[in-house]
């Protein structure tokens, strides 16, 4: 009943910002149940939705809106779990999922609610569903548990021989020597635990500005489908040529739904994603985000072209070079704080795309591709895509943070043993350690170890932890990894600069 | 005044050396200099062990990686300027070798570095329109260049080369498209190493051509690859007149259908 009152306020809170032409804007503090989204609830989804976190509040803008979400597969529970994708892609949280949500759900509902649901939502299917220890990883870090084949399989599900070994060194969750579930069990799956990616903005996410990879040498592989050459920004390991396959991919696994999800409703499901945009709106320090000259929100993303590339075009985050130099007769009307805080923002950006340093021991930009290890560059080498910050010849990178030695240590997650059967990997040698092989559970190469795919970079405060394994626990966490993975020597200004500058997007 | 006389009597050997046509080849450790004018601004230096020259080798469209040595391909540049603390070489390539080397960075000292400048030969992005080939269609070849033992296509240089012969195949329905990988079996002794190439290494160009061209959408029915020792050199422009590096190289031919 609790439900259905807390719906019926929201529903009606809705009508009443709708009528008067404003959002419907959530309180995080008193309305939980209003900030989550429910499978099959009614609830209409607006053409404009905001929600307060802890840097301001995002925006998501959905062309058209829908009236009534009930009966929408991307809303409603399609599979056996009583999950639905917005499951895990709530729009509270950048159509991600933050670990604080996950743990009031689990505060609220306990094992009851399908977020835990025991495939993907528990450290492992074969622990005792009920008991809070069993998702620990979720609860406290927004990790869901993702299982690859082993060996890898091709896009066409053809097994691939692996040029490294693969073994188990530590297993915290149980579910790699499970015998049920593990490496060696029947299903010969690994399991690795990675953050939801979000699901909105793929106008940008799904275009490529060159059909070449220069870190591949190679074309970018093209949809059997479509017969049109695809970007690789769907999953973190690559594992998917299109937003349709991560569609199936995603009902076969985190929704238990066996068979394949019917046409009518992948096309809904993609047709509500397409016209979906996600970014911060308002910040506490800045204000709003599109004033005074500056083109942060949503709306800039919903009427700009996607994947141009930021070094020949429209500058990475030039959205705020206005603020860089504000007129006398706008700083007049603003407190000195936010004048302050308008102008971290903008040297953050200018930081981001002109703050040069080693790029090193990265593959595959240093290697295979030739660009030189050592090579001195900025954050926008590879975050080079307008407005979005992924790359525009997709792909993916190693930056370490789910290899040892430059991982942060995260003792809660699974360690292999990496050894390369053939040629050693080229930074890392003949035998190493990682928490998630990432794109070499696709490819089956040892010098793919490492390389996670380029995350869009829009909607960060509303979703945090960061990175693909969550070993950032907040914004400044992720700056700090990247100076000392890459021995920036940022200035403590800087570093606040640059988290300032990811708070806005 | 840095470095005058180095550079006043290398510029004479320089000079001799282009009239001649000679390139300038030789193993040794990248050194790395720190120069920081903005992206891709670090200079690459590498001393010739024979001469004890110091070489600017930064041009190359394939960068050193620090943990190998690399072979050096090159001729001086008719215009010296000291931004690397090197002499320049202008027409050079540099090809990552197996022997290993100390990582070598140095600072920037006095040294200005060089602001990076997009190369003639980049790729375009896709929404940049393209000029389509135009009528009559003639048989074209197109040459593509490799570091030794590589078959990896360098980032704007050879990248470009391809991309270019592929919208010719693609713009022509050609009748046929011949692609020959060749390799420099011919062993030289650099800098007291062994260089040289397997017959492999032909095939996988050949092969990597092939399937580039067949990603970017190529019938591949009309694709015909094949691989053989280099006997010659190549005078294709993307050598940059460089002689012992155009030893490694495919070939694409194209024969439109009709002209």
């Amino acid at each position: 009943m609790k439900r259905i009152a807390n719906f019926s306020f929201a529903f009606c809170a809705g009508i009443f910002a709708i009528s008067l032409g404003v959002a419907a804007l959530a309180d995080p503090q008193s309305a939980t149940n209003e900030r989550w989204w429910s499978p099959g609830e009614k609830r209409e989804f607006p053409a404009r939705l905001d929600y307060k976190n802890d840097q301001g509040s995002l925006r998501l803008i959905l062309l058209g809106g829908i009236a009534d979400t009930s009966e929408h597969p991307f809303f409603k529970a399609i599979g056996p779990n009583g999950r639905a994708c917005v499951t895990c892609h709530q729009p509270a949280d950048g159509m991600s999922l933050s670990a604080k949500s996950a743990s009031e759900r689990w505060d609220r509902n306990g094992s009851s609610d399908p977020l835990f649901a025991s495939f993907d939502g528990s450290n492992c299917p074969s622990l005792p569903n009920a008991e809070r220890a069993s998702h620990s990883l979720l609860i406290e870090h927004g990790l869901i548990r993702i299982a690859r084949p082993w060996p890898p399989k091709d896009f066409a599900g053809k097994v691939t021989k692996p040029d490294f070994k693969l073994e188990v060194v530590r297993d915290p969750t149980g579910c790699n020597t499970d015998a049920q579930w593990g490496i060696n069990s029947p299903r010969h799956q690994v399991s690795v635990f990675r953050r939801p990616r979000p699901v909105a903005n793929f106008k940008f996410i799904e275009a490529i500005a060159f059909a070449i990879d220069p870190k591949r040498g190679l074309p970018v592989p093209v949809d059997p489908e479509t017969n049109k050459p695809v970007g690789g920004n769907l999953t973190a390991d690559g594992r998917v040529l299109s937003l349709k396959s991560q569609l199936n991919d995603a009902a076969g696994t985190h929704l238990e739904f066996l068979k394949h999800v019917s046409s009518e409703d992948v096309a809904q499901i993609l047709d509500f994603e397409r016209k979906l945009y996600v970014a911060q709106q308002f910040s506490n320090g800045a204000g709003e985000l599109d004033t005074d000259g500056a083109m942060g929100g949503p709306y800039k993303l919903e009427i700009s072209p996607p994947g141009r590339l930021g070094s020949q075009g429209i500058a990475i985050w030039s959205e705020f070079e206005a603020w860089e130099r504000m007129p006398d007769s706008v700083k007049a009307k603003l407190p000195a704080e936010r004048i302050a805080f308008r102008e971290s923002v903008a040297r953050g950006a200018r930081l981001f795309r002109e703050g040069t340093f080693k790029i090193s021991d990265t593959t595959p930009f240093n290697q295979p591709a030739l660009f030189g290890n050592p090579t001195r560059n900025a954050c926008a080498l590879c975050h080079n895509m307008s407005q979005m910050g992924m790359d525009v010849s997709p792909g993916q990178v190693d930056i370490g943070t789910t290899v040892v030695p430059f991982a942060d240590s995260q003792p809660h997650l699974p360690l292999f043993k990496i050894t390369c059967l053939a040629k050693p990997h080229p930074y890392y040698g003949k035998s190493f350690y990682s928490y998630d092989p990432g794109f070499a559970l696709t490819t089956g190469r040892c010098s793919d170890v490492g390389q996670i795919t380029l995350q869009a970079l829009r909607g960060l405060s509303a979703r945090s932890p960061y990175f693909a394994s969550g070993s950032a626990k907040d914004l400044h966490a992720v700056i700090e990894y990247y100076d000392r993975r890459y021995n920036i020597g940022y200035t403590k200004q800087e570093r606040q600069d640059l988290v300032n500058l990811l708070s806005v997007l | 005044m840095r470095c005058s006389f180095t550079l006043a009597a290398f510029l004479l050997a320089a000079s001799a050396s282009a009239t001649t046509q000679q390139t300038l080849r030789f193993v040794a450790c990248p050194i790395y200099r720190d120069t920081d004018v903005g992206r891709k601004s670090g200079c690459w230096l590498a001393d010739d062990p024979v001469s004890g020259q110091r070489y600017d080798v930064s041009k190359s469209p394939g960068k050193p990686d620090w943990d190998h040595a690399i072979l050096v391909e090159g001729h001086p540049a008719q215009t010296q300027d000291d931004a690397c603390g090197g002499v320049v070489l202008d027409a050079v390539r540099v090809s990552a070798l197996n022997e290993h080397c100390p990582r070598t960075v140095i600072p920037q000292e006095s040294y200005a570095g060089r602001k990076y400048a997009l190369p003639k030969r980049r790729l375009s992005p896709s929404y940049v329109e393209r000029k389509q080939a135009q009528k009559p269609f003639v048989e074209r070849t197109f040459t593509i260049g490799f570091e030794l033992g590589n078959d990896y296509p360098t980032y704007e240089h050879s990248d470009y080369y391809l991309e270019t012969a592929t919208f010719y195949a693609l713009d022509t329905s050609p009748k046929s498209i011949t692609i020959v990988g060749y390799a420099d079996t011919t062993a030289a002794i650099v800098s007291g190493i062994k260089i040289v190439e397997e017959i492999a290494i032909a095939k996988r160009r050949a092969e990597r051509v092939a399937q580039w061209m067949k990603m970017r959408g190529v019938p591949a029915d009309r694709i015909h690859v094949s691989w053989k020792a280099a006997k010659s050199p190549s005078e294709a422009d993307v050598f940059d007149e460089l002689f012992a590096p155009s030893f490694r190289r495919a070939e694409i031919t194209v024969v439109p259908s009709k002209p």
